[in-house]
């Protein structure tokens, strides 16, 4: 199942790249991350809860950044068991792109489910799989301004 | 609330005409109250997401899906499932016709079945075949392929309008 | 042959039907018995994986839990289970436990199993338990399994062929070189599963004091469980009780091993209290058995007259992991491509049968076993004939069938047919249905633009089966029953035997026949079945052998007390037993009728004061008899099915206008069940037909796992159905009478392929796939996707 976004966001690449390889960022992005952890410069682990469907679950899970091309583009991908749930996994390919002082964000991103989640949420990933992804860069982007603002009014 | 604790809140409601107090968890579903607390297991589970109709029981008259009711939205009000609404003689004609026509086989549908037939009668009393069939439309039945009850219900709808009549 | 006697022919009503009708039906998912607990299974939501790692700390200190159990603390007391016939040479399955302990073969596969004070309880100890996996390549799809690079489903297996087997015929090749006309089709036949309102429930309990294994369980078969508890679990048999009360609903879902029932034994061994473990909806389309996904390539050789000469079918038919136990996940395929063809004269065929592992949840037999898929091939192929050839379709139904008088007969597959009756069935079935009435409709309405379609199945169908089933094939399933019937002290009488109840009537019909050789009314005739302890041991309920079978071993054990009871009578009265016979509760003179010994006298005497009977007279008001079929391997039945539908063409929704059966099931021992079985089989037939499917991905995560996207048959699309009988008794048994309760499931979806592709005929387009969903008549008529 593929699913395809462009974000506007107002900082420009440097800035935005940086903000994906940050661990309180993306704690602060991921919706219903509880825990995230930076366990190398690349990976970390995460709980995420979740509501896919009728299926509530906690996940505990991976993340890894690879394909890396600074600034320009990377593949966030990321497992998670949900134990009794099931299981989620998804990747999606970043691209940032500069324009007007700020970064056109586009990502392309796959998910799957699997166990219970699958067989009574599957009608919903599309969905489901859609909303996440947006709060996600909603969030990253507010998080991402919140930051600038704050750096640069410590700067004046 | 730490790991483990179970809470139970109090629940006060009248089941087939008698005064309940029990304790329930408050994420008991009234089907599952009525099956496991009181042993009313006449009321039957068979997909818990209110597609399958064999846990329907009237609740203020009405028939819902107990799978889909918490115990505790239940509190003061009045619940018949199909033992009381056995006992109180109202189906009488509709389980004789349906013991008639042999319109239940296995029996797990048959409450369920008795509860939507009960309350289509209450409702219209003389439904096409057509009609009775939309009805029963919440009712799933594996065994029967449905056209026994629908026979039977039309047949007591026909008794019951011919007793009217007189 | 005997005279047609009061009881049996009658409608009588079903005594245990008036329980359910209260809500008073004794189901063990209604059962509670002291200090019971209950199980909940942590399962794998991979199709193919090895565990890593697994964290119970959690979980084990959770409220409620009274025990969690891996792989280690279970399996090593139960024998593995290994799915073989011998008579399916070549089959191969890997040997199988209750608990996954390294490696999961489907999502569902049990690997923790919970047991707490309530299943709530324990599937919150569920919730805390995290499973480490590596994924391992899944085989999921007939082309992935058919690869030979792709690794086997499961480890224990060197590929994923399961069973491979050809039938031939000496002329096949010759009848397709010199056909005037041949018809092929591409068929694709949907996995489906039998969604029984009562799902899979087990109560089991061990007594350590008495070494008792006592387990109620929701089966159709008791017997084999004792047997296969008291096997695989090392208790001897006379010490395991198997009750089945109230089963809600089985079509042979409810006949097979699974990992959860067997664990719940164990547990039960373990804890020594009652476990019970009840599967909710989820779990049953997760784990019940699934059925009958084919993938066929089938060919039918004609004369230029309409001759049928021949058919040449590849069958791919892809299971689970594993070969289900103790019956197999090849007896579908095995009767699929052996009941090709076979209602018709047809000399010549090949039929090719490939079983297929996959990372999906086993499969096995369900409600026709094959025959849908077997009719369903068959008849679309001769309606296509009947196109080309320019034939109607009946009219070359009935060029083909085998005659009435021309039996016995034995297919060009070897089963052999003592007597069945295509010719008539057709014959009544045209009237019934006012089939060139239904014609001349069809073309009226064709011109409006309504495109109506008339579909005919002609089946046969395996009932009273022997052993040639299971027993040559060194399963321990029984193809015998056996009856205990006395009369009481009272008078009354009391029949205990092996055939089983699950609502289809098997206790009203055996009080009919033993009330009829015993002249009593079939309400004095009370029936226990359904508990090891209480009967004889027999094969119970299974492939349509309660009426045969069960109802031979009841009269032949009937006949044995009136036996006994007239030969007691004459001693008493010093008669001779020729001149007395047995009548509406007494003895009376065979001449004139007058009554001399009621049996409450016969049943006082014998029980309080057997002394004042004659020296050497068998006062024993008990007897006990057991039958086996001999004579023909399968009892064969027949019939005719016809679907009336419409299509719709810019939604692609069926109409389900009328649908009509004419059915020779031997001698009716109650009508008013046998239509009902009928009607009920119709019904299923026509879910497979046009909405049930069991939608897996390509990483074996079966998609649709409740009922809101699975579709069931509901009331308001099925139709009415129009039932007629012939009536063809079967020699080989004094009763004559033979199964039905699969019929109406083996020709209803044949009927309903035929009529929506008769309807459509004029578009120029067909289906060769089930279920037909909307979106696939859409696809066919070159709208939107399927």
């Amino acid at each position: 199942m593929e699913l395809t976004g462009t974000h506007t966001l107002s900082q420009p690449p440097e800035i935005v790249w940086a903000g994906l390889f940050d661990a309180t960022m993306l704690a602060e992005s991921i919706p219903g991350c509880e825990d995230l952890d930076q366990t190398s410069d690349t990976t970390f682990a995460a709980t995420v809860k979740l509501k896919i469907g009728p299926v509530s679950a906690k996940f505990k899970g991976d993340v890894e950044l690879s394909d890396i091309v600074e600034p320009q583009s990377c593949l966030l991908s990321g497992k998670g068991s949900g134990g009794m749930a099931g299981f989620a996994k998804g990747s999606a390919r970043v691209e940032l792109r500069a324009e007007n002082g700020g970064t056109i964000l586009t990502y392309t991103a796959d998910a799957a489910l699997g166990g219970k989640l699958a067989s009574l949420g599957s009608r919903l990933i599309q969905s489901t799989a859609n909303k996440l992804a947006n709060e996600f860069f909603t969030n990253f982007g507010e998080v991402l301004s919140r930051r600038t603002f704050s750096n640069k009014s410590r700067q004046e | 609330m730490g790991p483990g604790r179970v809470v139970n809140i109090p629940l006060e409601l009248r089941v087939n005409g008698d005064d309940v107090a029990e304790f329930v968890e408050p994420r008991t579903s009234l089907a599952d109250f009525l099956r496991d607390k009181l042993q009313l297991t006449g009321t039957h589970l068979g997909c818990e997401m209110g597609v399958c109709g064999a846990c329907l029981v009237l609740l203020d008259g009405k028939p819902v899906h107990g799978c889909l009711v918490l115990a505790v939205q239940a509190a003061g009000s009045e619940v018949q499932t199909i033992e009381g609404l056995s006992e109180s003689g109202l189906v009488a004609d509709l389980q004789s016709a349906f013991h008639e026509r042999n319109a239940l086989q296995c029996g797990y549908c048959t409450p369920g079945m008795m509860m939507t037939a009960h309350r289509l009668l209450e409702t219209d009393p003389d439904p096409d075949r057509a009609t009775i069939r939309r009805a029963l439309s919440g009712n799933y039945c594996r065994c029967t392929g449905y056209e026994a009850i629908v026979d039977a219900i039309a047949t007591t709808a026909a008794r019951r309008r011919t007793e009217a009549a007189q | 042959m005997t005279d047609r006697a009061g009881h049996i022919g009658t409608p009588h009503l079903r005594e245990g039907a008036l329980r359910h009708l209260a809500g008073r039906g004794d189901f063990v998912s209604d059962q509670q018995l002291p200090r019971m607990v209950h199980a909940a299974f942590l399962r794998s939501p991979m199709a193919h994986g090895t565990i890593v790692s697994l964290d119970l700390d959690e979980a084990r200190a959770s409220a409620g839990v009274v025990a969690v159990f891996t792989a280690a603390d279970l399996n090593p007391r139960c024998a593995d289970w290994t799915s073989q016939l011998d008579h399916f040479v070549g089959m191969t399955s890997a040997p199988q436990n209750m608990l996954a302990a390294e490696e999961v073969l489907w999502v569902g596969h049990p690997i923790v199993m919970v047991v707490a004070r309530t299943r709530a309880e324990a599937e919150d100890a569920c919730d805390k338990i995290f499973v480490d996996f590596e994924e391992l390549e899944t085989v999921a799809g007939i082309d992935v399994a058919l690869n030979a690079d792709t690794p086997p489903a499961a480890s224990g297996v060197d590929s994923n062929l399961c069973y491979k087997n050809e039938l031939k015929t000496a002329g096949v090749d010759d009848a397709f070189a010199n056909a005037a006309l041949i018809v092929e089709g591409n068929f694709a036949f949907g996995r489906h599963t039998a969604v029984t309102l009562e799902p899979r429930a087990i109560i089991a309990d061990h007594d350590p004091a008495t070494g008792q294994l006592t387990v109620r369980h929701g089966t159709q078969t008791p017997f084999q469980f004792q047997d296969v508890y008291a096997r695989h679990f090392g208790v001897p048999d006379h010490k395991v009780r198997v009750i089945a009360p109230d089963v809600g609903g089985s079509f042979g879902m409810k006949l097979h091993v699974y990992n959860e029932e067997m664990a719940t034994v164990a547990a039960a061994l373990i804890l020594n209290r009652p476990v019970k473990f009840l599967a909710d909806r989820l779990e049953s389309f997760v784990t019940d058995i699934h059925a009958r996904e084919h993938r066929i390539h089938a060919r039918m050789a004609f004369d230029a007259d309409g001759t049928m000469l021949a058919m040449d079918v590849d069958d791919v038919a892809p299971i689970g992991a594993f070969s289900a136990y103790p019956r197999t996940s090849v007896v579908e395929g095995n009767q699929a491509y052996r009941l090709m063809g076979a209602p018709y004269k047809m000399k010549e065929y090949r039929g090719q049968l490939t079983v297929l592992f996959q990372n999906k949840v086993q499969t096995s037999q369900y409600r026709a076993v094959g025959h849908p898929i077997a009719c369903q091939v068959t008849e679309a192929l001769l309606d296509r004939a009947a196109a080309e050839l320019g034939i109607d379709p009946w009219e070359l139904r009935a060029r083909n069938v085998v005659p009435d008088d021309a039996y016995p007969a034995e297919s060009a597959t070897g089963y052999r047919f003592e007597k069945l009756s295509h010719e008539a069935s057709l014959q009544k079935l045209r009237s019934l249905m006012d089939y060139d009435g239904l014609r001349a409709e069809q073309t009226a309405l064709r011109e409006k633009g309504i495109y109506r379609g008339i579909g005919l199945a002609t089946f046969v169908e395996i009932t009273n089966p022997g052993v040639a089933f299971y027993g040559v094939g060194g399963a321990r399933i029984s193809a015998q029953d056996g009856a205990v019937v006395r009369l009481t002290p009272g008078g009354e009488v009391h029949c205990a035997i092996s055939v089983t109840e699950q609502g289809q009537g098997t206790e009203t019909i055996i009080a009919q026949i033993v009330a009829d050789q015993l002249g009593v009314a079939p309400s004095q005739v009370k029936v226990t079945t359904g508990d090891t302890d209480a009967t004889p041991s027999g094969g119970a309920a299974w492939a349509c052998r309660g009426a045969g079978i069960g109802g031979e071993t009841a009269l032949r054990a009937g006949r044995k007390l009136a036996e006994r009871i007239t030969d007691i009578a004459a001693a008493l009265l010093q008669a001779d037993p020729a001149n007395l016979k047995l009548r509406d509760g007494a003895v009376v003179d065979r001449g004139t009728g007058e009554v001399r010994l009621t049996l409450a006298e016969i049943g006082r005497i014998a029980t309080y004061r057997p002394d004042t009977l004659p020296g050497g007279v068998d006062h024993s008001l008990s007897v006990a008899q057991h039958f086996a079929p001999s004579g023909y391997p399968f009892g064969f039945t027949n019939g005719v099915q016809a679907a009336w539908i419409e299509v719709d063409t810019e939604t692609g929704l069926v109409t389900l206008l009328k649908h009509w059966v004419v059915e020779d099931c031997g001698r009716i021992i109650n009508p008013l069940l046998v239509d009902e079985q009928i009607r009920g089989g119709v019904v299923q037939g026509l879910g497979a037909a046009l909405f049930e499917e069991c939608l897996y991905d390509e990483m074996g995560q079966l998609l649709n796992g409740s009922l809101a996207d699975y579709l069931v048959p509901m009331a308001g699309e099925m139709p009415d159905i129009v039932i007629s009988h012939i009536e063809t008794p079967t020699e080989d048994t004094i009763l004559g009478a033979k199964g039905v309760g699969e019929a109406g499931t083996a020709a209803a979806g044949a009927a309903v392929l035929n009529a929506v592709n008769d309807a459509l005929h004029p578009l120029g387009t067909r289906l060769t796939q089930t279920p037909m969903t909307p979106a696939r008549i859409l696809a066919a008529l070159g709208i939107g996707q399927a």
